[in-house]
């Protein structure tokens, strides 16, 4: 309790009004402490996460480290057993009504009645929507199944529907209202490569538009792409969180260039007085006293013929691979 | 309906937030009662097991009138001769039949679902993030249940009535007491059952919906509400146990119905009867209440 009142009091310092829910906030979501343990399961512990607003978060962790739990407390759907959660300004789970009707989410995959068409799904959970007016239910439900491609199929029963379009339909109750904060737990579950494609447009599209997005994936490489900042938890733990670029970097930098003449490459580079080597795919280059233009300029001039030049995310990479791998050696299944 | 409804503020449905607005600051922090209320009513009453299982019921009542015409006035045995030519007798004896079983399946059947169907279908997080509050939801889940048991018995009366009519003919309101009331006061005494049945079946669905609230499997808590419904009736049986018969809420069901065919009318059972089916419904909104608003989703 000592650190929920910490939280609150720096929320409000940071908040200009706290009696305007659509005043602007510096972060869009902040946990202080957050502790859940489900009968002697501590799924989440000490998680301290910072969501700056506007930025695109990735929550990344494999199976049952805490990732959809933590969203719940962050969402108020479940309370915390210790710490705090502050969303959009507002702490929940006890001013959820203030701040939930501007938020939209996707959580533990989409939820929907198997019994009713796509289109009766959203018309129900709109009926729910504060910020919708009653005039413009059908046209918000209209607009949202035709922005997820699935006006064709509004008409057909959800349980027809493919994992795919289940996952869209999922997205278009996210859409319903304009959000200042989506949050989506494992969206691209299940999804082809073209329909990873579609939800990274749609990431990108509602960054566009000053959203503040929560994406959760045990896949790096699936949401990188749009992510500004990554959240890493492992076991209910948050390793490591920040600015995507600056964990990127933080294992040091090195270029990776691909080329057929590897030996000719790291002669060149070594009478530039740059530290080169050969590596399984082709040359790794420190970059340390020197920048990747003048590393490709020199190779240039050297006629080295460059297939490829990219750089080295050590940081992360090596990371995720640890954490993927230990996720191949347990069980499959996101905790409670 | 429409100064509830309507915030001439938004009109746009676009992508972004709107800038001017800054998304939430149009203040609302729950969507119109009336709107929700209505599509949470739409939603029970539309579902196919809603209709099915109105539609079941309804053809009892059909059932028992054809069974009594055909065996016409040869068999003269006590409901068989009390009935014929006497149609608005039809109700009430099918509410007789139907309220041992038949009624406090149905009730609990849509009750049972209530909670535990929403979990099971991963929509009640969806509910509570639209949002709606804990409190509401339960408003908005007890009176859907409401209107799916007060549904099920306006249809069933209705179909009792008209079938009564036409296959057991009758103009008037015959009482066990031998007289008979005009058409219009005997239309009243089958309303006023109607109405008692209403609440009974909602007391004892307020069970089953605070069962639904504890599991996030719906036959479950059907299972647990059938439970509870033999118990009382097997209860009510055994003579050592007489002591309990009080606060039983099955006690003194088949005593009320008879109450309002009596001239003149007393309505003693049927008012004690009411009162505990009040305490019942009270205990399971209470238990609801105490689940919800607890439960993580």
């Amino acid at each position: 309790m000592r650190t929920r009142d910490a939280v609150v009091a720096e929320g409000s310092a940071t908040t200009p009004s706290q009696d305007a829910p659509g005043a602007p906030v510096e972060y869009a979501a902040r946990t202080r402490g957050l502790r859940k343990v489900y009968g002697g399961t501590v799924a989440v512990d000490g998680v301290d996460l910072d969501v700056p607003a506007g930025s695109v978060l990735g929550m990344l962790g494999p199976n049952g480290s805490g990732k959809t739990t933590t969203i719940r407390m962050l969402l108020g759907l479940t309370t915390p057993t210790s710490g705090s959660v502050e969303l959009l300004g507002r702490p929940l789970p006890e001013r959820a009504g203030d701040v939930l009707p501007a938020v939209g989410a996707m959580v533990e995959g989409p939820g929907f009645y198997p019994f009713l068409s796509g289109r009766d799904n959203l018309l129900r959970f709109a009926a729910m929507e504060p910020l919708l007016p009653s005039g413009s239910v059908r046209v918000a439900v209209a607009d949202a199944l035709e922005r997820v491609g699935l006006a064709d199929a509004a008409r057909r029963r959800y349980r027809g529907y493919s994992l795919g379009m289940k996952q869209r339909l999922g997205l278009a109750a996210a859409l319903l209202v304009p959000r200042r904060l989506v949050v989506l737990d494992e969206p691209t579950n299940g999804l082809d490569p073209a329909g990873t494609r579609e939800i990274r447009r749609m990431i990108g599209e509602l960054r566009g538009s000053g959203t503040t997005v929560i994406v959760s994936s045990h896949l790096l490489a699936e949401i990188e792409a749009v992510c500004t900042h990554v959240a890493v938890l492992s076991r209910g733990s948050l390793l490591a969180q920040g600015d995507l670029a600056t964990l990127l970097e933080a294992g040091g930098p090195a270029l990776l260039v691909t080329t057929p003449d590897r030996d000719a490459a790291v002669t060149a580079l070594l009478a530039e007085g740059v530290s080169a080597r050969r590596s399984s795919e082709g040359v790794r280059v420190e970059l340390t006293g020197t920048s990747a233009p003048r590393v490709v300029a020199a190779l240039v001039r050297s006629d080295v013929e460059v297939h490829e030049v990219r750089r080295e995310r050590a940081g992360l990479e090596d990371f995720f691979t640890q954490l993927t791998e230990g996720v191949s050696a347990t069980t499959e299944g996101e905790g409670p | 309906m429409t100064a509830l409804d309507t915030d001439p503020e938004r009109t746009t449905t676009g992508f972004a937030p709107d800038p001017a607005l800054g998304g939430a600051s149009s203040g609302r922090t729950a969507a119109p009662l009336l709107r929700v209320l209505l599509s949470e009513i739409t939603w029970v009453l539309r579902r196919p097991r809603t209709l099915v299982m109105i539609g079941l019921i309804a053809l009892i009542p059909v059932l028992v009138g054809v069974g009594i015409a055909l065996s016409g006035d040869g068999m003269s045995g006590g409901i068989t001769a009390l009935l014929s030519g006497n149609g608005l007798l039809l109700p009430v004896a099918s509410m007789g039949m139907l309220l041992m079983m038949a009624l406090p399946v149905a009730a609990s059947f849509t009750a049972a679902d209530a909670f535990a169907g929403e979990s099971a279908h991963g929509t009640l997080r969806a509910l509570l993030l639209a949002p709606i509050s804990r409190p509401r939801l339960i408003l908005v889940k007890s009176l859907g249940v409401l209107s799916a048991i007060t549904a099920t018995i306006v249809v069933t009366t209705l179909v009792a009535i008209v079938a009564g009519l036409l296959l057991l003919g009758g103009s008037g309101f015959l009482t066990v007491s031998g007289t008979t009331l005009p058409f219009g006061v005997g239309l009243g005494r089958v309303a006023l059952i109607a109405g008692y049945v209403v609440l009974q079946l909602a007391a004892f669905a307020s069970l089953a919906l605070a069962l639904s609230a504890c599991t996030e499997h719906p036959l479950l808590s059907l299972v647990g509400a059938m439970g509870a419904l033999i118990t009382f009736q097997i209860v009510g049986l055994i003579p050592a146990l007489d002591f309990l018969t009080p606060y039983l809420l099955t006690t003194g069901w088949q005593e009320a119905l008879i109450e309002p065919l009596r001239d003149p009318m007393a309505l003693d059972v049927m008012a004690e009867s009411s009162a505990r089916a009040l305490c019942y419904l009270l205990i399971g909104l209470s238990l609801t209440t105490l689940r919800v608003v607890t439960k993580d989703s």
